[in-house]
């Protein structure tokens, strides 16, 4: 090694132990992170993988045409159930969400935000299972098992999603934008619409992409509140309902190889539209954030 | 870590008395023939960007070169040429020699890791590692190296302290984070971290720009003291900077492809009153830049 | 905002702010209220079961039996949460101790040493595991990712060290169709990517010149992540695996297919359990009767109550950093 008062030569060219041990600890490390960023993506392609292999002989017409008791059956009445449950949960989230968002961060006074962005962290944190046993308590004895009682069960969740990534998107947009605008003279309520939201726009709207996106793919709190059914179910809020996850949950471990084979047809379904739905809106915000 | 600076403070009344000795002992001083640095047809690339071009350059041994110049001439990433920092920038390269004493910085048997440690470096803002206590500061480079007793390891956090003329600044808080200090505090700890390890050449980044003026003297005149033993080169923007504590000066500019060039180098006093090149005399009276 | 003209200007239109900021509180306070009603309810609902047994008891009693009828005559009633707290935490664990390592080293990667092409690609390949429903997860793990684990890692350790350790063992002639192990090792898979990416955001805000410096003074790129970056990033890495095992402990559907289910507490990790969550899950269907159903929100309000103090514990060691998105 090179201990105090050795000579230049010594220092440069000729490492000692410690030295090459060093460096040789270095290219060592250096692999090993390697190494665990390739682990970390690899589910992501086994899952793919696999589940499009097994998915694929069962991929036909019939599947996305057909309810699960036609001739060939199929899971219409699922994605249906799917899109209406989640469209209606955003519905009503969506806004109190974005007012909320925009709320804490450009009115509410500090201490407010403060609580307010805790109670998001809180409700963020709330298991997928306890929001269906809340729905379960307190619509399922009102409204039986619905798909009202589903949508709410989903908007528990998607509420604080959209609320917080409103307010983290507020938050980046330049204070000299809405000075302007007030400054001018515009309205409060003008300039924060006009102005403030429309230049967070697109942060907002990954808020939503975001919250359907988890809203589609959410199954235990649909079990307890819509339950599924094998009827068509278009529209039709007041009695049970289906849901794509319910069909792969219920048919993951069928006796039939048929309903098996559903059971992969529809994760691909799901996932291909919970892949589309992240890749339109992850590519663009995975590498601006800010930290 | 923690159980060093316990015992460091145990150790402290005994170990200031034993530090006096290594003022000027081979723990500070640096050997051999004091640090020619010579570059040589250097050119420095971002990709396929030319950001310095050709560059050729003897820098006196035990002596301060200041190199000047406008802002993007090229002049920092030639500095981070001489320690091989220049290359840790993804797809940055490096053409011509740059040899230290004779030693080529660029061969294959040569680890940049070891030139960093004979060439310190001191930056722009000042970068103390903010889970470091004082102590650790400037312990840390040594520390790298292997095992230093702890008596030893007191003596040299002290002695280079000292020599950054900052010791009796901070010798009551050497457990305190080197983020407390102030900023003129912060380099100058900076720059004691650096000649813990003996470096026989100090490369200074701009080291003021970021600092108030008094703190600026204070570094400048600690510069002047440090050019007795070490060959030091700084970058700086700051012409009266230059003129007050380089020996030599090299002045840069950057060609119509916005590569940086040198122009002209020299003792200080002739490029900052005759200079060669007309374009050096318009800059030093300060037409542009 | 000065100016006769402005102010003239601002009377006509600006009636409306005074509203405008009150519809906007109303959508605040929506989510208190609603946090303030589901707390309500998993308390009022979870009631009756306190009155036969204590919420001390609930936690610590293993044994879990809904309504026996005995030869006297009476009902046996016990209701135990300890099994399936134990579920959870195992589970939880084994998700972070495989997580963990990987995702943080997988994150030192991106941000230290991947080529700039390199790294915004694998980071949003590993965001969109975040994107995979749960339930796919869990087929797969049904389909073929449980007995790939069953066949490799698992037995790996229990020929290792199942005999050292008992509750690492498994019978090699006949491994049971579900795991402990299985559903923590499937929910490592489904924890990563956030780990990955809030480690990431604050390894990357370690400033360069915190590097440089170390670098610059003779240090190999390992010892500055070891000495400089993963020690001022520190705060932010744990923080990262907290609000990934908050994510863990309440995770549902995909710990209920693999895990298998089965009462009490397993003698070995790779034998068949269960969780909080994946217990109601299987059991909210069949309950009926007040003291059953109070058991179920029980459990609930426990897992409810466990997220609640991570996510507190997760706020208190990340308040320096409020920027830090953690919608995942």
């Amino acid at each position: 090694m090179s201990a105090p008062g050795v000579s230049l030569h010594e220092a440069l060219l000729q490492p000692g132990a410690h030295d090459l041990r060093r460096a040789r600890t270095d290219w060592i490390m250096q692999r090993i992170f390697q190494v665990a960023a390739f682990l970390a993506v690899l589910p992501l392609f086994a899952l793919v993988f696999y589940v499009t292999l097994r998915a694929l002989p069962w991929l036909s017409p019939a599947l996305l045409t057909n309810n699960p008791l036609d001739q060939q059956p199929g899971i219409l009445n699922a994605v249906v159930g799917s899109l209406q449950m989640t469209a209606l949960a955003i519905l009503v989230t969506g806004p109190i969400g974005i007012a909320g968002g925009v709320y804490l961060s450009e009115f509410a006074p500090r201490r407010v935000a403060a609580i307010g962005e805790l109670v998001i962290d809180i409700m963020l944190g709330i298991p997928s299972i306890v929001a269906g046993i809340f729905a379960f308590l307190v619509l399922v004895p009102i409204l039986g098992f619905s798909g009202w009682a589903g949508s709410a069960a989903l908007g528990v969740l998607t509420l604080p999603i959209v609320m917080r990534t409103t307010q983290e998107v507020m938050r980046l947009v330049p204070p000299s934008i809405r000075e302007a605008s007030l400054a001018l003279g515009v309205p409060v309520w003008r300039t924060t619409l006009l102005v403030t939201v429309r230049t967070a726009l697109p942060g907002v709207l990954t808020g939503l992409v975001l919250a359907t996106s988890r809203s589609l793919g959410e199954t235990a709190p649909l079990l307890m509140t819509a339950r599924g059914t094998n009827a068509e179910n278009f529209l039709d809020f007041g009695t049970t309902m289906n849901a794509m996850p319910i069909v792969i949950y219920q048919y993951a471990n069928a006796a039939d190889e048929r309903s098996i084979g559903q059971a992969w047809a529809t994760a691909l379904v799901l996932m291909v539209i919970a892949l589309l739905l992240n890749v339109l809106v992850r590519w663009r915000t995975v590498n601006s954030r800010v930290a | 870590m923690m159980l060093d600076m316990v015992s460091e403070k145990s150790k402290r009344a005994k170990a200031a008395v034993p530090a006096e000795q290594h003022q000027g002992s081979p723990a500070t001083t640096p050997a051999d023939q004091g640090g020619v640095l010579a570059l040589g047809g250097v050119e420095a690339f971002y990709g396929s960007f030319r950001a310095v071009n050709n560059v050729s350059l003897e820098v006196q041994p035990r002596a301060v070169t200041a190199l000047i110049g406008p802002s993007g001439c090229g002049k920092s990433t030639l500095l981070r040429t001489i320690n091989r920092m220049h290359e840790t920038i993804p797809g940055a390269t490096v053409k011509g020699s740059i040899t230290l004493d004779g030693i080529d910085l660029y061969d294959a048997d040569v680890d940049a890791v070891r030139v960093r440690r004979v060439i310190g470096m001191v930056f722009q803002k000042p970068n103390p590692f903010p889970t470091m206590s004082i102590y650790e500061n400037v312990a840390a480079g040594l520390r790298l190296l292997g095992r230093t007793p702890k008596s030893e390891m007191d003596g040299v956090v002290e002695s280079s302290l000292r020599r950054a003329a900052l010791w009796d600044e901070v010798k009551e808080k050497l457990k305190q984070p080197g983020t407390s200090l102030s900023g003129g505090q912060q380099q100058r700890l900076c720059i004691a971290r650096a000649i813990a390890v003996q470096p026989r050449v100090l490369l200074m980044d701009e080291p003021c720009s970021a600092l108030d003026p008094v703190a600026t003297l204070k570094i400048e005149e600690l510069i002047r003291e440090l050019a007795a033993d070490y060959t030091i080169v700084i970058v700086t923007h700051n012409m009266q900077q230059a003129s007050r504590v380089s020996d030599s000066t090299a002045f840069f500019s950057m060609d119509e492809n916005r590569a940086g060039y040198l122009v002209e180098a020299g003792p200080t006093p002739m490029i900052f009153t005759s200079p060669k090149e007309s374009l050096t005399e318009s800059y030093v009276a300060g037409r542009f830049g | 905002m000065s100016g006769a003209a402005l102010d003239f200007s601002r009377q006509r239109s600006a009636s409306a702010d005074p509203l405008f900021r009150r519809i906007l509180a109303a959508g605040a306070a929506a989510g208190g209220i609603l946090l303030l009603v589901i707390t309500g309810y998993l308390i009022a609902y979870s009631s009756p079961l306190w009155a036969i047994q204590s919420p001390i008891s609930f936690l610590t009693t293993p044994a879990w039996i809904t309504g026996i009828e005995q030869a006297d005559g009476s009902v046996l009633e016990v209701y135990g949460a300890a099994s399936v707290i134990f579920g959870t935490a195992a589970t939880s664990l084994i998700a972070v101790i495989f997580a963990a390592p990987i995702g943080i080293l997988g994150a030192v990667y991106l941000v230290e040493f991947a080529p700039r092409r390199l790294a915004a690609p694998l980071a949003f390949l590993v965001e969109l595991i975040a994107a995979i429903p749960s339930v796919v997860f869990g087929l797969w793990a049904v389909g073929d990712l449980s007995n790939r684990l069953r066949d490799s890692i698992e037995w790996w350790i229990a020929s290792s060290f199942g005999q050292i350790f008992p509750w690492l063992s498994e019978d090699p002639t006949a491994p049971a169709s579900d795991s402990v192990f299985r559903a923590g090792f499937l929910l490592a898979i489904m924890i990563l990517p956030m780990i990955v990416a809030v480690s990431r955001e604050f390894l990357r805000s370690v400033p360069i010149s915190l590097r440089e410096g170390y670098i610059g003074m003779g240090a190999t790129r390992w010892e500055a992540i070891r000495d400089v970056v993963i020690p001022t990033a520190r705060v932010g890495l744990i923080g990262a695996v907290l609000l990934a095992l908050g994510r863990a402990l309440g995770e549902t559907i995909a710990v209920t297919m693999v895990i298998g289910n089965a009462e009490g507490i397993p003698s070995s990790l790779f034998l068949p359990g269960q969780t909080i969550a994946s217990k109601i899950a299987n059991n909210i269907g069949e309950t009926s009767g007040a003291i059953p159903l109070a058991s179920m929100v029980a459990l609930a309000l426990s897992l409810f109550l466990l997220s609640f103090f991570i996510s507190l514990a997760v706020r208190l060691t990340l308040r320096r950093f409020s920027q830090v998105r953690i919608v995942s």
